[in-house]
Order: C-alpha cells, then structure tokens, then sequence
C-alpha cells in the first residue's frame, strides 16, 4: 500500500494538511516515534505515510484510532473513532466559523486545523464531554433555556468557546461575551441569545 | 351484512373553495383547493391558551447542545464510502477528454463516475464524482483525474452580458429574455408630468449566499438489495424518494428517506439535486453506503444563491407625499436560472405605473429559492426610492409611507417600531449631526404570505401507560416545527410539552408538505390540531362510562386530569381504560385553522464614521404580525434571524465574481463575510399582538424583508450618502462623501 501510494507522491504532500501548520510537523514527528507502524518500515525520517495507530484522550477515554498522518483531529473524531464523536462539526475545514470547536488541554481550538496526530498526549474535550441531555452544564442549559440555537449546527462550537471562556472569565460583560465567540459562525442569526444565555450561564454558576 | 342505505351513506358536508400556496422548490404558487366549510372547534382566542402564544422551549434543544442530535453530516455506516466531486475551472467549457487511470489506481478509490452535464456553463460545474474510503483519499483522486477542456467564451456580470455581442449565456434562450409587462407606458408617462419632483435611480442587489452550516448533501444507504435508505439534509422529506428510487432501479416505496435533524436550508433544499443523484449513482455502483457532502467550496459554487438584482426606477411625487406614476425596469439576475423578484412598486401605491420585468443571463449557477424568494431585492429598492422621494420633498420618511400604504396594519406598525427605535431622537436632515461619527435612522416594511395547503396528515398515538406520540414526516430546519407540534398535542390534551413524543423526518410517516414559502406552519399546524382534538374527542368518548356519562365536549382535559361531572381521573388513570393497542387518530388539514397575509415592518439606527466609510449597526427593531403564534420564544429568534441575515445583505455579503476568469473569487467563508458576533447591534423582534387573528400563519420570511432598505436608509440618514448598490461597504460611502454623489456601478 505504501509503495503504491509513494508512485503518485499523494504521501509526502499530504503530509501536512495546510501551509499554515507545516512548522507542527517536526513536533508531530518526535511523538509519533514510537507509535508508527509506517515509522518502523521507514526508518527515522519525519516522512510519515500509510496509516498511524494512535490512542487520543477524548472525554477522559483512552481512544484507540488509525489514521492517515494528515488527517485532521475533526475527521478522526467524526470518520474514525469507533463510535464516532460527531458533536464537534465540519463546516469550513478551514479555521473560519468554529463549528469544529474541541478543548485541547481545557484551551478552545479548531478542530479542524489540529492534526490528530498532533492530539496525542492531550485532553481533548468535546461538547459531548461537557455534558449531557438528561445533565447539561451551565451554558448548555442556558443555551436551551434562551432559546440560543435554531437549526443546531454551530451550537457545539458556540457551547464549547463559551463553556471554555466562562472558566477563565467567570463574570464577564457582554462586550466581553461577544469577543469571546468571535471566531464562531451561525447562520440562522440566534447570536443575542448566545449572548444572554452566556451571561446567564455565568450568573448561574457565579451563585 | 345487510344495512339499511339511508343510515350509512353520511350526508355530503358542504364544501367551499379557496385559493392556497403550494411550494415548488421554494417557490410558492397559487391554486385553488375545495375544502369543508363547517370545520369544527377551533384554536379559540389567542390569548386564552396554556401552551401556544406562551414562551417554552425547544424540544430537541437538550440534544442539540450536547451534540448529539443525529444530522445528515453525522451518519458513519458499516463500511461508507466518502464522496467529492471534481469541478470545472472554467466558466463555459466542454470537457474534450478525461482520463481517470491515476486516479483510479489510489489504494482507497472505489469508483469514479462523470457527471451527466455535457456542457458546463459556470465555474465550478460538476465533471466527475469520486467515492473512497475516506473522505482525504477520495480529495486525491479528484486532483488526480486530468480533463482536457475546449473552453468557450462567458461572461459573468450583467452590464456585459447585456450587450448585444455577449457571448451566449444559454444555447436556448438570449441573454436577455423578457418575463412581464404590466401597466400603460403611456398613461405613466403622463403622470409624470402631474408630479412636484421625480427621482431616478438604478439599484442593484448582490448575489447573496444561503451559507447553510450544514451544506447540502446526502447519505445513500445502497447495499445491493431490494430496499434503500437515504438521510438527507433537504427541506422536503418528501421531494427525494421518487428521483432516488429511479436512479437506484427501485420502486419508490423501496426508498426511506430520513430528516432528524438538519443545518439550515434557507430554500436552498429541496429535491435529490445533482449531489444526491451523484451519491446514488456511486452507491449503487459499489453497493455500499455513499456519503456525499458538499464542501465549503462546493457549496458556495453550487448549492445556490439569491437571484441578484438590477432595477431602474424612475417615481414622481406631489408636494402632499402622493406618488403619482411609477416606471420599473427590473432586471433578474438568476445566473444560468430565471432569478425571481417581486414586481414594483411593490407594497406601496404609486398612481399609474408602468413596470418590465427581464431575467438577465451570466454563466453562473442558477440562484434558487431563498427566504422569501425575490422580496428582500424588491424591498431594498422601493424602499431607497421611497426614502430619496420622501427627502425630495421634505417629509418624514414614516409619514411618508403611511400616506402611500393603504393596510391600516403598517400604519400601526410603523408607529409602534417607530417609538421603540426613538425614531423622534432621529435629526431630518441626512448628515447633519456633528463629529466623524454619525448616526442615522430608517425604516421599512414589508409583506408575505405565510398559508398552508391540504398536504400534511398526522396521527396521535395513546397508549395505555399514558405516552403520546404524534407523527408525521415533517422536517424541523431550525423553525421549531417539533416543538409546536409536541405542544399544540400537549394543550389540547391538557399535558405538558414533555409528556407528548414527537417522530418526524420520515418519509414513512405521514405526508407533509416541502418547508417553502413560510409554509410548514399554515399547513402543519391545522393537521396536527385536528388529530389532536379527534384524540381528545376518542379518549373522552373512552372514559365516560368512568365520568358518569358526559358528552365528549363536557370532559375537561386540563393539568394532566380528565375530569367531568365532579369527577376526576388522573392522565394514566385515564388512558388505563384504553384497549392493548393504544388508540390513533388521524389529522387531516383544516383551512380554517391558518391564514395568509402577514405584515413586518423594520427599523434600523446605525453609526458611519465618515473618515473610513465604517458602518456600525446599533439597533434594530422588527415587528410581525402573524395571527396566533405558536411559539413566542422561537418566533422572536426567528424574527432575530431575520434582521441578521439582513444585516449580512446590507452591509457585509456577496459573490465576487472575476470578469476574465469568470470565477467566484471569494468562495469561504474566510472571504465571504458572514455577520458575526462582533457586528451584532441591539435587536428588539416585537410580536405584533395586536392581530387578533385566531389562525396559525407562517412567519419566517416575513421578517427577512424590509430591514435592508430600513439599513441603507439609515446609512443615508446618517451620512448623507445613497448607496444603491449593495452591499454598502466603506469604499462606496467615502466615494460618495467625496464625490457627494450616489453611488451606483454595475
């Protein structure tokens, strides 16, 4: 399989995703050492190709997942996790609306500009993990309770920048609110009410 | 068994006619129906309810913000297949040759299939499809596929399309091809000469994206048998099945097509579309589920987009504020497509007036339907027209449009936004407040008409431990559609929202119409309405003899009680008297329930700062009538909704189309400028309580209508300058403060 996707090159200019994250690669290249098959066949280059057995931490379970090198953190969760993590999702692949937002070591990052290769040895949180229907944490029930979503789609970005946030701000403004989901997109237009469930949220936990 | 004939054969119920929408592809027209004319109890005054005309929330919420609410985008099954599609560079080409040995030889690559368009017309055309086992690999194959192409000259902006040495849009039809006269030129043309002041002006609306977060796409569950599944991220649960079942050799009761949950449509969703005729071709070549969603880049080239616009007005006016004549030349601007737009003088009365209407070709994709189809283009321009006419003759801009409407509802409307808005804080003159930063009203209004149709039939299902499901296929894109539908069960049977179940999304459940043209609710609503009281109807019929006997219409079901006769009997109580199997009543659609005809009126205050052209919004205030609301809470969103898409038209959004290359320039949404969290102004969405009609009226795009024309009144208001040509970006306000000129290019 290697040698045969070698002929068409498709290994080494996939390698990395984007040009904005190729100075990532020597880092994702150092912890994938010891865990790459391909790494055994190829000896120690930082060419890295064929699929790459990793275990990712999501949700506090250990996850065990093979994947292409350049296949991104969001298509690992969503294409490869058996079962799949779909909470986070895929709207631009390209690090503009915050659909795909995860917490990576507790910080919000796009999901979809995260190798998930580079995930290895951090704690990804989805908004799966942040709580659930029968026991919703602060923001999601405020988001429920304000009416903050319609169609749906860019809610687990929003809950999961906002619940993030509100653990390094916990009584912010409302000016402060809208800087803080600045890098997240909805389209059905439910942003006042993003606004106020935030700071209901935080009014509520404040108590 | 014999029977005698006169106690069987029911008496014919007396029947009348009416004219309802009915929604193709977004689009509605009229038809005439016949419908009962005695219907039965009604909704009852509105504000006499328990659950409807009260806030409560969304049923699908909890799910929604855990992530686990199950969309199209989210379907993974056994051993699915990842489609993407190869798209033409050019505007107009014809593909000469196409080798797909590289490409097919991918370790992953399961097949690869062309698309059935012979010539492509735009950038961005599908050539072929590729399904793999991953969505990367199925990336490579699409690069690895060379096509040779003859490419063919295109134009893509209509001031060149419309010359007569243009290459040629369509091989059908000429660029410019007339769909509407109406009125005397002649007799306009004499009005003209009655008028005090006249005000000339071409206005011109952008290409406007649906920018759906979820793009459009489907998953065919193909595996090679007699039966097929698709998940589909459509408004019209009921628009694929028949399409799918031919390209897959299936007869269409073989095919489910399934809806739980879906990321916006905004009109961009109805049918199988090319990308769900691709995904079955690729399933059933492989016989193994296909994935195929768009991507970003897909869906900006390909899932559609507002109909552009380019209209010359020419209106005159007395000293009183009474418009006299009106020309219109209104120029669609579909793209590949007809386009649509609304006919001027639109809402307002403009004494004789004289209109052509032309859809005006460019080798783009066709726009389709987007919320409220051709309204927004027609608005932003009337309402700039009325705007400059109003100042011409020096009366306010509200008095103004209240002289020229006729419907005493905006008359209310425009008073009542205006007081909210502090429309008398507002200074007359157009630039005249003092500093760089300068702040401005303006105000709007607009219509729609929001009826149902006889398409939807719905079941209520009780059973013996006391749960209630109500059925249909519906679809819920955002609007609340399961909520009402629980709660509208819910009151009747004098429950709470969470002791009623609802399944939607199903082809095999009951029919329901395509969510287009405000529709769903007018159509839905009534079905679910009337299964609900038969239900109260049988289930009092049922526990009577526990009740002493009342009439059905005596027994009081209130605060999960069934209560007559002094007697009381708990919910569970009560339903313990039904039979093993439960009982299921079925809704059929009653006219009587719902309306047509709704009013919005929208006004905007915003702050230009004249050093960089910056515009600010502040606040927006938007009312709606729309008779009973079903749902305060997320009538008010969608209300919100509205004035923020708004805002994306007014001031932000646009296709960037490159002359030479003929190609979209700004396809994601790192270029397409989508409003965001730091642009939003205070928005006040005000329910216009004073309707008193007691019927259920689709609200959604209503409330997408005026408030363009009431932002780029306000920036006139604010600064001084008329930008007739959206989207009002800082380069056209500093032209104009410089020039001191409007603003118009095409």
């Amino acid at each position: 399989m290697t040698k045969s996707r070698d002929e068409h090159n498709p290994g080494r200019r996939k390698f990395l995703k984007g040009v904005g994250i190729a100075g990532a690669g020597a880092a994702i290249a150092d912890h994938l050492r010891v865990e790459t098959e391909a790494q055994e066949k190829q000896g120690a280059t930082a060419t890295l190709s064929g699929n790459v057995k990793i275990t990712l931490d999501v949700n506090g379970a250990a996850r065990d997942v093979q994947v292409e090198p350049r296949t991104t953190l969001l298509n690992a969760l969503r294409n490869h996790l058996e079962p799949a993590v779909t909470g986070p999702k895929l709207v631009c692949d390209a690090g503009t609306c915050g659909a795909c937002t995860v917490l990576l070591d507790g910080k919000p990052a796009y999901s979809c500009l995260v190798l998930a290769v580079d995930a290895v040895n951090r704690k990804i949180t989805t908004v799966e993990g942040l709580g659930s229907p029968e026991s919703p944490n602060a923001v999601q029930a405020a988001f429920v309770e304000h009416d903050a979503l319609m169609c749906g789609f860019c809610t687990p970005g929003f809950v999961t920048t906002i619940s993030a946030y509100l653990e390094k701000n916990p009584n912010p403004s409302l000016d402060e609110v809208r800087e803080a989901c600045k890098g997240n997109f909805c389209r059905c237009g439910t942003y006042p009410r993003v606004f106020e469930a935030a700071l209901a949220a935080a009014k509520s936990t404040a108590g | 068994m014999q029977q005698p004939q006169a106690q069987r054969s029911p008496s014919p119920k007396p029947k009348k006619k009416i004219r309802v929408p009915r929604v193709v592809n977004g689009v509605e027209q009229m038809v005439e129906i016949e419908v009962d004319a005695d219907a039965g109890p009604g909704w009852g005054p509105n504000d006499k309810h328990t659950l409807l005309n009260h806030r409560y929330t969304r049923v699908d919420g909890p799910l929604k913000v855990a992530g686990m609410a199950r969309y199209t985008y989210d379907q993974r099954l056994p051993g699915m297949l990842y489609a993407r599609i190869l798209r033409c560079p050019h505007a107009h080409a014809r593909v000469t040759s196409m080798d797909t040995d590289a490409a097919s030889k991918i370790p992953g690559v399961k097949a690869i299939i062309p698309a059935p368009l012979s010539e492509l017309r735009f950038a961005g055309a599908p050539v072929a499809a590729v399904a793999a086992t991953t969505p990367e690999i199925a990336g490579d194959a699409v690069r690895a596929i060379k096509v040779n192409y003859e490419v063919l000259p295109h134009v893509v902006h209509a001031a060149a399309a419309i010359r007569p040495d243009a290459p040629k849009v369509l091989a059908e039809e000429d660029n410019l091809k007339e769909a509407a006269k109406n009125g005397d030129p002649q007799k306009a043309e004499a009005a003209f000469a009655t008028a005090d002041a006249i005000v000339e002006g071409e206005y011109i609306s952008q290409r406007v994206h649906h920018a759906c977060l979820e793009t459009h796409g489907m998953v065919v569950d193909y595996r090679g048998g007699d039966t097929a599944t698709l998940y589909a991220s459509t408004q019209g649960t009921f628009t694929i099945a028949g399409d799918a079942a031919k390209e897959l050799g299936l007869t269409e009761t073989a095919v489910t097509v399934s809806v739980e949950h879906m990321g916006g449509g905004f009109g961009s969703k109805f049918g199988l579309g090319l990308e769900g005729l691709l995904a079955c071709r690729l399933s059933k070549q492989t016989s193994t589920p296909v994935k195929l969603m768009f991507t970003r880049y897909d869906e900006f080239v390909m899932a559609g987009n507002r109909s552009g616009s380019w209209q010359k007005l020419k209106a005159g006016v007395k000293k009183d504020g009474t418009i006299v004549a009106l020309n219109a030349r209104q120029y669609r601007l579909g793209g590949l497509g007809p386009g649509s737009q609304a006919g001027q003088p639109y809402i307002y009365r403009m004494g004789d007036t004289y209109r052509e209407i032309y859809a005006l070709h460019t080798n783009e994709d066709s726009s389709i339907a987007m919320r409220a189809p051709g309204h927004p283009q027609a608005s932003f321009a009337v309402e700039s027209l009325m705007d400059e006419l109003a100042y011409k003759i020096k009366m306010d801009p509200v008095e103004f449009r209240k002289k020229n409407l006729r419907d005493e509802v905006y008359h209310r409307q425009l008073e009542r936004a205006a007081q909210e808005i502090g429309w008398a804080r507002r200074n007359p003159i157009a630039g005249g407040n003092a500093g760089p930063l300068k702040r401005g009203m303006g105000c709007a209004v607009g219509v729609w008409g929001g009826g149902g149709n006889n398409q939807c039939k719905v079941d209520v299902t009780i059973s013996r431990d006391g749960s209630v499901v109500v059925a249909v296929g519906t679809q819920d894109l955002g609007t609340g559609t399961r909520t009402y539908t629980r709660a509208i069960v819910a009151e009747e049977l004098g429950l709470t929202v969470k002791d009623v179940k609802e399944r939607i999304g199903n082809s095999k459940l009951g029919a329901a119409n395509p969510s287009g043209g405000s529709t769903t609710a007018a159509s839905l609503s009534p079905s679910v309405k009337d299964a609900a009281i038969k239900a109260r109807v049988m289930m009092a019929e049922r526990v009577a003899p526990l009740l002493g006997n009342p009439k059905p219409e005596e027994v009081v079901f209130s605060g999960g009680n069934v209560s007559a006769n002094g007697k009381s009997l708990s919910w569970k109580q009560a339903t313990a008297s039904l039979p093993a199997a439960g009982m299921t009543s079925h809704g059929e659609w009653r006219a009587d329930l719902q309306s047509r005809g709704i009013h919005g009126a929208c006004f905007a205050e915003v702050e230009v700062d004249v050093e960089t052209g910056h515009v600010k919004p502040i606040k927006m205030v938007h009312i709606q009538d729309g008779g009973l609301p079903l749902n305060r809470l997320t009538m008010e969103s969608q209300i919100n909704g509205g004035m923020i898409q708004s805002l994306g038209m007014a001031l932000w959004e646009g296709r960037v189309m490159d002359a030479h290359l003929g190609m979209m320039l700004n396809p994601g949404f790192g270029d397409y400028k989508l409003p965001g969290s730091l642009e939003m102004p205070e928005l006040v969405p005000l329910i216009d309580d004073d309707d008193k009609r007691e019927a259920v009226i689709g609200i959604a795009e209503g409330c997408i209508i005026p408030a363009v024309g009431a932002l780029v009144n306000a920036v006139f208001n604010a600064c001084g300058v008329r930008v007739r040509e959206l989207p009002v970006t800082p380069d056209k306000i500093l032209m104009g403060l410089s020039k001191g000129t409007q603003i118009t290019q095409i």
